[in-house]
């Protein structure tokens, strides 16, 4: 391992611009950090310099700790977006200072300096000042100087930003090739997409300070994972789908005795086939729009296709050109396609898909119901869920009605009278999950799971999804009764602890383990009440009386938190 | 060069207007006193010149003015910084007020200064007793001109060094770090030689202002001959006593130095940008 990060989080002013990344990279490989601008990937890579101190966490470097290793002792190559080379010094003088400070002997320092300048394709460069050179240049001498020691590794944070289409495109080739004839394991941080895919053996992506998904650039761009990632690698139209055994469609459901499940699926633009006629062999239906633009853009046409809301639903909420009744679909075509089959302004199109990738995220869709739509409107309004779903990108519905089945997607109730027998009415009939609030409940600071020995992997990949989005503090729960056999004692200790590793391994998450002996709900009650913000993930394995008695308490007892309930499969 | 014209469109009016305002305005406000000043200094016998510059009173003054004005420069060049360097780097409270008071030395009238310094500084001054108590008396001795300096020096440097020490920015230390370098080194390596020509121009400023400055040093010197007599006093002195011909020579001499230190300055501030391209200027 070359480098390895575990659990490295960076807070300012308490707020964390890296959270609990962890990360190893193999030798000789060239990892991209990408991410918008904000993310942290900036602070991680200083960090893994050591010129960040991180506050929690552990970063080593060739299996040797340098946590707490001055920058100037990890012996790493660092390259600045602004060269940060030192004006007053020749070329010479700059690539050799590393060595310089290591007391190299002269001659030795003058062979390493031309070989050096030799790789980055600076020969005779040596005495000209840093003034003299070009933009590229400059970063090529940044280059050498952060090779000059050898480092096992080298870190690039945005080396190219400053740089101009043609020249950045150059160098980046240089840079890849280098990169590979010294076979130095290095980190490129950029928010340039196509820098990424160019570049990296592999891509890491960041979004509010925490390392979504980690792949190869074809891998991430064909599978990915989250919906931010879904989004900033390439276009993509995310839409609500509903899967009922191996069958996929795109029409929402009415009434139907069973809940068909809601995913979310990616549609890349090239993936969309857009036809007139109704040969859709091979293809799975997405609906009919009308053509709204074209644009001529080189080897492909982008086409946007208009929407209705009737139709196939949009995932995300605020996607851009959607209004009250219509949204836009993104669609590309080569131009063979754009041949066989033109297109104008204003035509009806049928749109379908050749390559569908639905998202494994638990939550798809939030489903507020209430009696009356005022009630459902101060619940849509409740800062947990508006905040949750403004994070995740996630719509909300609203529902007064009751129907045959429970609703896609995630059901969301307000906690008080009654939302106990309208929670297990809803799991009876094909909720997957379910979230009960208390009406202005606040974004909680401490998550308790009590995993269920059944459920416990959906309520812990539920509980995974919250706190990507959630910075809050998670405490997985055991519960020994007294009545509980020691047998049974042991085999409840081994869910627990495996739960734990499944939460590390599956969703990189370091969750605390908290075992307490005693009556349930008595010990709920009192590890819900350490933050007065707690909020509870509940795995239910049954919905037998036996299980449920305690929802009494928690969503209709005189101290209402958030609760996110999550049966087991074929609990109902 | 038939149809070559080297002025370009510009909001204000003609070319000939503004160029012939330039000139007239060069020309009555500074070519033409010091002009005066030269051809009268001139007009003075060699010999006699001579024997004005070389007079034990004059040259005892160009000793303290030229020694003093040095010393104070020097000083504001080390504090100078660090005050810079405080004000670039850290965020503390009442930080924009003390870089707001670091001009209050340029905008005082430079009398109040001095009064202020005398009051001070005298032997029965809240500082100055206290010093006459360790032995050492700063108002009415050369140390009383080269506070005087000191306090009058002090933005010139400051407001040199600033830009160019946020030019250098962190990045700079983060990469001689990175590189393995340790504190001082990269202070020594990196830092100090980056900012040295802003330093330089603070200096050479600092400098040619103490050498000029009156108002301020005339309240805390003494003014004894001989001792504690800056030359613009010396001047002043002769001008007093109606020895026209003496005032104009030491006036003449002034003014060459003026010259030399502008032309240092220039020398410094060129050797700054074409090495860096920063810091050089004000």
């Amino acid at each position: 391992m070359s480098i390895a990060l575990d659990q490295v989080t960076k807070r300012y002013q308490s707020h964390p611009v890296v959270n609990d990344v962890s990360l190893e990279i193999q030798q000789g490989e060239f990892l991209v950090l990408l991410g918008p601008s904000g993310s942290g990937k900036s602070t991680l890579l200083r960090a893994i310099a050591g010129l960040v101190e991180v506050d929690h966490g552990r970063i080593s470097l060739h299996g040797r700790d340098v946590t707490g290793v001055s920058a100037r002792n990890r012996g790493v190559g660092f390259v600045f977006q602004h060269y940060a080379l030192f004006r007053h010094m020749s070329v010479a003088d700059n690539v050799e200072f590393a060595l310089r400070v290591r007391r190299m002997r002269r001659s030795e320092r003058m062979a390493r300096r031309a070989e050096l300048l030799k790789l980055v394709s600076l020969e005779g460069m040596d005495d000209r000042l840093p003034t003299q050179l070009s933009g590229g240049q400059q970063q090529r001498v940044a280059v050498a100087r952060a090779l000059a020691h050898r480092p096992e590794v080298l870190l690039l944070d945005e080396p190219f930003g400053a740089l101009d289409a043609k020249i950045r495109e150059e160098l980046r080739r240089t840079i890849r090739k280098i990169q590979q004839e010294l076979g130095v394991t290095t980190i490129l941080v950029t928010h340039d997409q196509d820098e990424a895919f160019a570049m990296a053996d592999r891509i890491g992506v960041m979004h509010q300070g925490r390392l979504l998904e980690v792949g190869s650039p074809d891998d991430l761009y064909a599978r990915p994972r989250t919906r931010f990632v879904a989004t900033f690698l390439g276009a993509a139209n995310l839409l609500l789908g509903y899967r009922k055994g191996n069958q996929l469609r795109f029409e929402r459901p009415r009434a139907e005795a069973v809940t068909p499940r809601e995913i979310v699926a990616v549609i890349r633009p090239e993936e969309v086939e857009l036809t007139t006629g109704d040969n859709l062999e091979g293809l799975t239906l997405v609906g009919s729009g009308t053509v709204q633009e074209l644009q001529f853009s080189g080897p492909t046409e982008r086409l946007r296709v208009r929407m209705p809301m009737e139709g196939p639903l949009p995932a995300t909420p605020d996607r851009e050109g959607t209004d009250g009744t219509t949204w836009l679909l993104d669609a590309s075509r080569t131009f063979p396609e754009q041949r066989a089959n033109p297109l104008s302004i204003g035509q009806r199109v049928t749109v379908s898909a050749r390559r569908i990738h639905s998202l494994p995220t638990p939550i798809s869709s939030f489903t507020v119901i209430a009696r009356e739509m005022p009630a459902a409107q101060a619940l849509r309004e409740t800062p947990l869920l508006a905040t949750l779903a403004t994070r995740m990108q996630t719509r909300i519905t609203m529902l007064t009605t009751r129907s045959g089945s429970a609703p896609p997607g995630m059901p969301v109730l307000a906690a008080g009278p009654g939302a106990r027998a309208t929670a297990l009415w809803n799991l009876a009939h094909g909720a997957s999950q379910l979230l009960v609030l208390p009406v202005g409940a606040q974004i909680p600071t401490r998550i308790v799971v009590l995993p269920g020995a059944e459920a416990g992997v959906g309520a812990l990949g539920v509980a995974a999804s919250l706190l990507r989005h959630i910075p809050a503090e998670s405490v997985l729960l055991a519960i020994h009764e007294a009545s509980t056999p020691d047998r049974e004692r042991a085999s409840r200790l081994r869910l627990l602890l495996d739960a734990r590793s499944t939460a590390l391994a599956e969703h990189g998450l370091d969750m605390r383990t908290e075992l307490r002996f005693g009556d349930p709900d008595t010990e709920i009650e009192r590890e819900l009440s350490v933050d007065p913000n707690s909020m509870l993930v509940l795995g239910l394995d049954s919905l037998a009386d036996r299980e449920t008695a305690r929802l009494n308490t928690l969503l209709e007892g005189p101290r209402l938190r958030p609760v996110l309930i999550v049966p087991a499969l074929g609990a109902a | 060069m038939a149809g070559q014209r080297f002025v370009a469109a510009s909001p204000l009016p003609g070319f000939g207007l503004t160029f012939g305002f330039t000139t007239f305005f060069l020309s009555a406000a500074i070519l033409l006193p010091l002009g005066a000043l030269m051809i009268r200094a001139l007009g003075i016998p060699p010999t006699e010149l001579i024997d004005i510059l070389l007079d034990e009173r004059a040259v005892a003054s160009y000793r303290l003015s030229f020694g003093a004005a040095a010393l104070a420069a020097a000083i504001n060049a080390v504090f100078g910084f660090i005050v810079a360097w405080s004000l670039v780097r850290y965020d503390f409270p009442g930080r924009r007020l003390l870089d707001t008071m670091i001009d209050l030395p340029f905008a005082l009238p430079t009398a109040v200064s001095g009064i202020a310094l005398a009051t001070v500084f005298s032997p029965t001054g809240w500082l100055g007793q206290q010093l006459a108590l360790a032995g050492v008396q700063v108002a009415y001795t050369w140390l009383g001109v080269v506070v005087a300096l000191v306090l009058i020096g002090l933005p010139f440097v400051v407001r040199s060094v600033q830009p160019a020490l946020i030019e250098v920015g962190k990045e700079l230390e983060d990469a001689a770090e990175s590189l393995g370098a340790g504190g001082f080194h990269v202070f020594r390596r990196v830092i100090l030689p980056t900012i040295l020509p802003a330093l330089a121009t603070g200096f050479t400023l600092a400098f040619a202002r103490g050498i000029g400055e009156y108002g301020s040093v005339v309240f805390i010197s003494g003014n004894l001959p001989l001792k504690t007599e800056i030359t613009p006093l010396l001047i002043v002195i002769k001008l007093e006593q109606y020895d026209y011909a003496g005032a104009a020579a030491l006036g003449f001499f002034m003014l060459v130095m003026s010259f030399v230190m502008l032309f240092a300055i220039n020398l410094v501030q060129g050797w700054g940008q074409r090495r860096m391209g920063i810091g050089a200027t004000r």
